[in-house]
């Protein structure tokens, strides 16, 4: 079950290239931990070493500050949950009155401002707890590195790239805050590089001649030839390793975009993107039948299918760490 | 825990129709219910509930990321909703009691009861976003922290004073200060001076042009009228005249039976004036013209020759010709048959022009005593010099114009050419965004404008 290891947390460093999972002030642009910091979908692993008694015990620590970061933020909740009712009341009865009196102007001013700033508070230890989970993660995932490639099982390999999916950090920013790039459907810099262990689409010709879009990871950069190095994620070996230009890369979005704050920031329904067809690793065309509606929903698509009368497969889910946007190349 | 919101209180009155009536409310009046995360938190709530280790397993940490993250969204919806009210109530209020302008927006209706609940329902993405300023952060803040719900006069004192220090650029302020205009007349002003030449002034030009051919009456030389002292000599005796009828009248109407003499009797009057300017005339020198009288005088010389040569002639002669010679000019004149001195001067002049000893195609000098001619030919040639002047000046004005307004066509032309380059740029820059490459033709249509752009800057820098 250990095996793979290294493609599992392969898996997270897409979050970890920026800063880590968690949408803090931080701003990607900005990023700061360099290091990247995989979430790790299999822990517990006995080490015998002192060393890692000592970071386990690290660990407890974080572990036990998130706890009492999530009762902070519980009791900061209901804190406001007073003052959130009372603006429903006053909702209510200027409702009920048909009319809204100077009075009620300045009594719903009190109370938005006390909302806002209790929301202000709630949210910044909601950043708290979430860059602690980070924190926890990647210090979990730096004590693990270099892990020996194996094959894996390819059910083992789908639920891992669905988990991973599934913790794509989600952006939400502060009032005013525009989404970064690679969050949702914002591209990536035109000088954006892809760092080592980041996931990208790379479009690799196969035995056969034909071009495929498919799921890898970046193992390097050549700055001189402008060439990266990436590994197929469904590599059998470890021997598909494809040295490829920069224009055949594609970064995959570090963050989801939410679509309760920032609905720009996704595909819109009808644009063409690239997805990665459920229970594959490779990226196919497909519009965007339907855009998500909550932080943690999929893109609803409509893959290209010629064995479909209309041309297009029936909606399928796919996550939005998964869709990108399709540029129209030459390839048909 | 105590988690489970009072969301009952609320969701009544969002998805009301009562909202209709309150037309001049912009306020949307959004759910602000909190999140309801026992049921769409479950592994935050388990963490709640623990009591006994006091910790978070490793474990959790993937399920409890996207929770706290949905719980991050439903505040971050919340501080926008809010804001976006604040900011009305602010923008409201600075109208003061008028509340009328308020685009009404009706609340939004509440969603589908889906997973997600209270936090998800309601307000929904604000449409239009408003992003609140670092400004208005602040007096939000400092707002919430003196003001206190149900006590609505303080509050309102603060929200006063707020206007006053931090509002200054809201749109409902502005009316207020007085308007200072002065730029504006300053570049109305400057208009004229910068605005294309349009056709009509070409016109005016032209007109201004033609006007000079009419120039030449002002040259023309009017003749001679009569001497303002035999007209006023007229008007004086037609005026006294009509005095002595106003004095005579009476009587005569007494004596009743001359009717006719009420109106000034010009025959009369031109009687009185040729005895008046016979007697004149009499005493004057001479009524003749210059060349009349040098002829005269000419053959004057050698009729006072001839007594000196023979004095001793005849005494019958020398009285004759002494009886000539006291005769008055003017009876010389009856004698001689001739009717008026003007017209024998005119004959003397065509004879003595016939004869070869005039130039015939001399101009009419000027009588160097006549002022006023002189004073209208002085003022004639500063008249023509003037209008000299301004006909040249005109014509330059008129080509230079002419240039301009070419250029002014080449300038409309470049524009187009400009806009259709920045039209082809952005273009460009969203196939680029595509990843796609422009095509041919495209491309083609992109030189083309660069090229004609460059020639069009070529002939206007020239």
């Amino acid at each position: 079950m250990r095996h793979k290891s290294g493609l599992v947390s392969g898996g997270g460093s897409n979050s970890g290239s920026s800063s880590g999972p968690s949408p803090t002030k931080n701003k990607p642009g900005s990023s700061s931990s360099g290091s990247s910091g995989p979430p790790v979908l299999f822990p517990g692993i006995a080490n015998t070493s002192a060393s890692n008694v000592a970071a386990e015990a690290k660990i407890k620590d974080m572990l036990k500050e998130l706890y009492h970061l999530i009762h902070q933020v519980q009791d900061e909740r209901t804190r406001g949950e007073h003052n959130l009712s009372n603006i429903g009341k006053t909702h209510e009865r200027i409702l009920q009155e048909q009319k809204i009196s100077p009075y009620y102007k300045s009594k719903l001013k009190g109370l938005y401002n006390t909302a806002m700033q209790d929301a202000e508070s709630e949210a910044e230890l909601l950043r708290k707890a979430l860059d602690k989970i980070n924190e926890v993660k990647s210090f979990r995932n730096e004590r693990r590195d270099g892990p020996p490639k194996q094959v894996r099982r390819r059910g083992v390999l789908m639920s891992m790239l669905q988990q991973n999916a599934l913790t794509l950090p989600l952006w939400i920013g502060k009032p005013g805050e525009k989404p970064p790039p690679l969050c949702g459907a914002t591209p990536a810099e035109s000088t954006y590089i892809a760092k080592p262990r980041d996931k990208v689409a790379a479009r690799v010709k196969g035995q056969d001649g034909e071009e495929n879009w498919i799921l890898s990871e970046v193992v390097s950069f050549n700055s001189s030839t402008n060439k990266f190095e990436v590994d197929d994620i469904d590599a059998e070996e470890g021997k598909e390793r494809h040295v490829l230009s920069r224009r055949r890369i594609v970064p995959l979005p570090v963050w989801k975009a939410n679509p309760e704050t920032d609905p720009e920031a996704l595909f819109p329904a009808g644009t063409l993107v690239l997805a990665l067809y459920p229970q594959t690793t490779c990226f196919y065309r497909a519009l965007i039948h339907d855009p998500p509606k909550r932080p943690h929903d999929d893109y609803s698509l409509l893959f290209e299918d010629n064995s479909y009368p209309d041309g297009y497969s029936p909606p399928l889910n796919v996550a939005q760490r998964y869709v990108i946007l399709c540029k129209d190349d030459k390839k048909k | 825990m105590k988690g489970k919101g009072k969301s009952g209180h609320s969701s009544g009155h969002i998805g009301g129709s009562g909202g209709e009536v309150l037309k001049d409310c912009p306020l949307q009046f959004p759910d602000l219910t909190p999140l309801d995360h026992t049921k769409y938190c479950p592994q935050y709530s388990t963490v709640l509930a623990k009591s006994d280790d006091a910790t978070v397993g490793y474990g959790e940490l993937d399920s409890l990321q996207p929770e706290l993250e949905t719980l991050l969204s439903s505040v971050a919806k919340r501080m926008r909703q809010l804001e976006n009210e604040i900011q009305i109530l602010v923008n409201w209020q600075e109208k003061g009691k008028d509340k009328k302008g308020g685009k009404f927006q009706q609340p939004p209706m509440p969603s589908p009861a889906g997973k997600r609940g209270k936090g998800g329902k309601g307000g929904g993405i604000p449409t239009s976003e408003e992003r609140p300023s670092k400004k208005f952060k602040e007096s939000s803040g400092k707002g919430s922290l003196v003001s206190t719900p149900g006590r609505p006069p303080k509050g309102k004192n603060i929200q006063a004073k707020m206007q006053e220090y931090e509002f200054v650029d809201s749109p409902l302020e502005l009316p207020k200060l007085p308007r200072n205009d002065a730029p504006d007349r300053f570049w109305q002003s400057l208009e004229p001076y910068c605005c294309d030449i349009t056709q009509e002034d070409l016109k005016v030009l032209e007109q201004i042009l033609q006007s000079h051919e009419d120039d030449a009456e002002y040259y023309k030389v009017p003749t001679l009228g009569k001497h303002y002292s035999q007209k006023w000599a007229q008007e004086d005796l037609i005026e006294e005249q009509k005095e002595g009828v106003k004095i005579t009248e009476p009587k005569r109407r007494g004596l009743s039976n001359l009717s006719n003499s009420t109106t000034p009797n010009t025959p009369e009057v031109h009687a009185l004036l040729k005895k008046a300017e016979s007697v004149e005339l009499s005493e004057e020198s001479s009524p003749f013209g210059p060349l009349t009288q040098r002829l005269v005088q000419a053959l004057m010389e050698e009729n006072i020759m001839t007594p000196i040569d023979d004095s001793s002639m005849s005494d019958i002669a020398g009285t004759d010709s002494e009886a000539i010679a006291n005769m008055s000019p003017r009876a010389l004149a009856k004698q001689l048959n001739i009717g008026n001195t003007a017209q024998l001067e005119r004959r003397i002049k065509r004879e003595l022009e016939e004869q070869g000893i005039l130039e015939a195609d001399e101009r009419p000098e000027d009588n160097p005593d006549d002022e006023i001619l002189s004073e209208l030919r002085r003022k004639q040639q500063e008249l023509k010099a003037i209008g000299q002047h301004n006909l040249v000046v005109t014509k330059r004005l008129y080509k230079l114009a002419k240039e301009e307004m070419s250029k002014q066509d080449l300038r409309k032309k470049l524009a187009a050419v400009d806009a259709e380059i920045m039209e082809a740029y952005r273009k460009v820059q969203s196939t680029r965004i595509k990843k796609k490459t422009p095509t041919k033709k495209e491309k083609d249509a992109m030189w083309r404008a660069i090229k004609e752009r460059e020639q069009i800057l070529k002939i206007l820098n020239t």
